[in-house]
């Protein structure tokens, strides 16, 4: 967990903390599987959901709504005891009950059952990953109420709500882990990241995302900017698997003729990791081993191995500033190298650059979800160990779904008012832990 | 700072001591906390073998015995001095299993060895290079300790800063119990129990530990004092919470909600009212400071004794400081922190103002001020902290204080006793 700021001078509660975001939300429902999944949405909903337990940097489990869990031997059947004295928003106790309810209609596939203070989970099979699987957002403990408004018990409760334009919160009173130094919080939704920064600069807001490419000149400009570790995979995703040995070779071209070092320097402006896997090293320790240098001859001679070789469309996301140049610059690689590229705002393209959010810090979740949307079937592993998670990721990347670029941190700058800025490695914020301060 | 995080009671580990204990003189100090850290990193030092032996066993199983080429890159967030420990170690087992190491040219296989690391352990990674073909790629993970906690030598100067314990859980208030050279009983408060451990064998040894019971969620930033008493063992105050250890064995603890005032002071007799759901204190006073019975919401208070009356100092929550003499308040900035105590002492005009500083950085420290009048006048060099100060209580004598800072990198909470050294 990344303070900046300690307790030199003492918290001081009060004031709103008034903040914008890129992504524009159309319902505030951790379980919703058709909002796209980001830092920031994930951000947003613990604001408001929590879960039974939570990941800390070091992806161990950590308590949250549930205070102790054991499984049986096998894996199979997990017990979680829930914590007391919870409440949701609207004044009603967590009850088990109520958890199990949540989860299962999180994980219909589940068998999750309410007993005594606690609740049990049973899967079909040995799941030794399933604490890690319920610090999802997805799987935050959330009810609907009288009103049928989702409520949730974090430390935030919704004052006003506009989908996709503007959030507003105040702080719960009676949060179980203490009230929250901010009274409130206002978010702006659907800000793109040049009018955060305007607002910021003119004290209109405290704190304001930044685009990757963004962060050094923000940082040299002499804006107080904190990056997270890379969180985010940009990758190269084909639209159907390789259907022939020529395919696939032509995939391979293209993978080796991208000059990721010329890329980050010139589009990131220096920000983010060139890579040739999935996962970032430090959730894996093994990412260096998938090459990520040009090799523009190797490239050739392959495709001098392939007569025919199609014009693919290339993708890219329109709302992304550095996804168009970068596209364009993956184009000229790929004509170095004899592959004919068509950059296009079009959804229908062959090959799409695509921002894939890393799931968690558990490398095995993060794995399996990276390869759901590629849309490649996980490998199955063997074990837990760090070798069965390199020999599945090696196995996604052989099927050439996926051509892996760069793994991106999030950056955000924020006013000298924020003190003791509270983020995890993996971005997850704890803005209830953060206070205002005066401004000099 | 308290967050849910730090409320957890799963799998609670029992602390280790790993100061030394205090009372030394300065110099004998220094010689055990050289000794002690030599005997620290020998107790802490790693045992690789198995680790070696195991990516020894892959390389093997893929290279076969014969001469290989090994290359040891470290990648991690090993010192050199392990990595050279590995890279031997890695050596001598491979050539136990029939790999022996020779110059690249010789070689029928080239391993190139990557020491790397994940969120949560070292992984170890072998390349392995024979032939044209693309190379094999085997792998290990270790586990990797959590760095301990860095223990800090006292500064010799004015305020001597002695390590008293440290944990993983926030400590609101330690309590020494003993009055001998060295404490060999002390208590440790913390916002779900007190915990009272007792030096034996060199070693602190838990003897008791009572539970808090509260109904209310504590606050953020929680805050908590623990007062030794002379009829009973102890009492705590904490947000809207009383408890009291009753007068005759066995040792218990009885909490209620209580919004009495918490004593400002062993010493002088000025309770303050406490936020029940803050971190401050409401600026009701009790009995009051003369005929001034409240001042602006605080955090801290100290008493400055002179001869006619008592010069009361709060640490406000605005960032200023007021000063109370029972007649006149007078508010001042003083580039001050949350937190000053006064301490007594037989040095200079006989109470200094133990205050931290204000600021953002990952450090905190503590200053010793005189107030020959109504301006602070610095008596001491800054005494610096690995972390912010989390909680600044005077002793029940008045002539020492407890500080508690979290240190930056460990996350771990340090208790210390500060006290005013004459002439050093």
């Amino acid at each position: 967990m990344a303070v900046l700021a300690s307790a030199e001078t003492r918290p001081q509660y009060g004031s709103t903390l008034r903040m914008a975001t890129r992504i524009a939300p159309q319902n505030l429902d951790p379980g919703d599987k058709t909002q796209l999944d980001s830092c920031a949405s994930r951000n947003l909903t613990r604001l408001m959901f929590e879960t039974l337990v939570t990941l800390d940097d070091r992806g161990r489990l950590a308590p949250s709504l549930a205070t102790s869990w054991q499984a049986v031997p096998g894996n199979q059947r997990w017990q979680f005891s829930v914590r007391r004295g919870v409440k949701f928003h609207d004044g009603s106790p967590l009850t088990p009950e109520a958890v199990a309810a949540a989860l299962r209609m999180a994980n219909p596939d589940w068998s999750v059952s309410a007993t005594g203070d606690s609740i049990v989970i049973e899967r079909d099979s040995s799941d030794p990953d399933l604490p890690a699987r319920l610090a999802l957002p997805r799987n935050s403990i959330s009810k609907r109420s009288e009103g049928g408004t989702l409520i949730g018990t974090g430390p935030f409760h919704i004052t006003n709500w506009q989908p996709g334009k503007k959030l507003s919160l105040a702080a719960d009173e009676g949060y179980w882990g203490g009230r929250a130094f901010v009274d409130a919080i206002e978010i702006d939704l659907g800000k793109a990241t040049r009018d955060q920064l305007i607002a910021l600069d003119l004290g209109k807001a405290e704190i304001a995302e930044i685009a990757v490419e963004q962060s050094r000149r923000a940082a040299t400009d002499g804006r107080r900017v904190v990056s997270s570790a890379p969180v985010e995979l940009m990758a190269l995703v084909f639209a159907r698997d390789k259907v022939t040995p020529e395919d696939g070779k032509l995939r391979e071209v293209l993978a080796l003729s991208i000059d990721r070092k010329s890329i980050r320097d010139v589009v990131l402006q220096g920000g983010g990791e060139a890579s040739g896997g999935m996962l970032p090293n430090w959730v894996s320790g093994y990412g260096f081993v998938f090459p990520a240098e040009q090799n523009l001859t190797r490239a050739q001679q392959l495709r001098g191995e392939v007569k025919y070789a199609p014009t693919w469309a290339i993708g890219y996301d329109t709302n992304d500033p550095a996804a168009r140049v970068m596209a364009e610059r993956i184009e000229l690689n790929a004509r170095d190298a004899g592959i004919r590229l068509q950059v296009t705002s079009n959804a229908q393209a062959d090959v799409r650059l695509t921002r894939i959010t890393l799931a968690s810090v558990n490398g095995r979740i993060a794995l399996a979800a990276a390869a759901s949307t590629v849309g490649t079937p996980l490998p199955k592993m063997l074990g837990v160990s760090v070798d069965d998670l390199y020999q599945a990721e090696n196995g996604i990347l052989q099927t050439q779904r996926v051509i892996p670029l760069f793994h991106l941190p999030t950056s955000t700058a924020l006013s000298v008012a924020v003190k003791d800025w509270d983020e995890d490695r993996d971005g997850t914020l704890h803005l209830d832990n953060v206070w205002l301060g005066g401004k000099p | 700072m308290n967050g849910p995080g730090h409320c957890a009671v799963y799998n609670s580990p029992i602390e280790e001591m790993s100061f030394p204990r205090p009372g030394f003189s300065s110099c004998r100090l220094a010689a055990i906390l050289i000794i002690s850290l030599a005997l620290f990193q020998h107790a802490f030092a790693a045992d690789w073998s198995s680790a070696e032996q195991e990516l020894a066993r892959k390389i093997t199983a893929t290279t076969g015995p014969g001469a290989i080429s090994l290359q040891v890159v470290n990648r991690s967030s090993l010192s050199k001095q392990d990595t050279d420990e590995i890279s031997r170690g890695l050596r001598a087992q491979l050539e136990g299993l029939g790999a022996r190491n020779v110059r690249p040219e010789q070689a029928a296989a080239t391993v190139a060895v990557s020491l790397s690391e994940n969120a949560q352990n070292y992984v170890w990674v072998a390349e392995i290079h024979q032939g044209a073909g693309e190379p094999s790629v085997v792998m290990i993970s270790t586990s990797r300790p959590d760095a301990p906690a860095f223990v800090r030598e006292a500064p010799t100067l004015t305020i001597r800063k002695l390590p008293l314990w440290a944990q993983s859980r926030p400590i609101l208030d330690v309590a020494v119990m003993d009055e001998g050279a060295t404490p060999t009983h002390i208590a440790v408060l913390d916002p779900e129990q007190i915990a009272l451990y007792r030096m034996a064998d060199g070693r602190w040894q838990l003897e008791q530990s009572l539970p808090i019971t509260h109904s209310r969620p504590w606050p953020r930033d929680m805050r908590g004092k623990l007062i030794l008493r002379q009829d009973h063992l102890f009492d705590i105050y904490l947000p809207g919470v009383y408890c009291q250890s009753p007068s005759a064995a066995p040792l218990s603890l009885v909490c209620r909600g209580s919004d009495d005032p918490w004593p400002l002071s062993s010493q002088f007799a000025l309770g303050g009212f406490y936020a029940a759901t803050r971190n401050f204190f409401t600026g009701v006073l009790s009995p009051g400071v003369g005929k001034q019975s409240s001042t602006a919401k605080f955090y801290s208070a100290a008493p400055v004794p002179r001869p006619s009356y008592t010069l009361w100092i709060f640490a406000g929550v605005d960032g200023t400081v007021r000063l109370l003499d029972g007649v006149t308040e007078q508010t001042v900035r003083l580039n001050w922190g949350s937190d000053l105590v006064s301490v007594k002492s037989s040095c200079g005009l006989g109470w200094q103002v133990l205050a931290t500083r204000p600021g953002d950085n990952s450090g905190d420290s503590v200053r010793a001020f005189e107030f020959p009048d109504r301006e602070p006048i610095a008596v001491s060099p800054a005494i610096d902290f690995a972390g912010g100060v989390t909680a600044l209580w005077t002793e029940a004598k008045g002539g020492s204080a407890i500080a508690v800072s979290r240190n930056a990198e460990t996350g771990t909470y340090e208790a210390f006793r500060l006290a005013i050294a004459c002439n050093q």
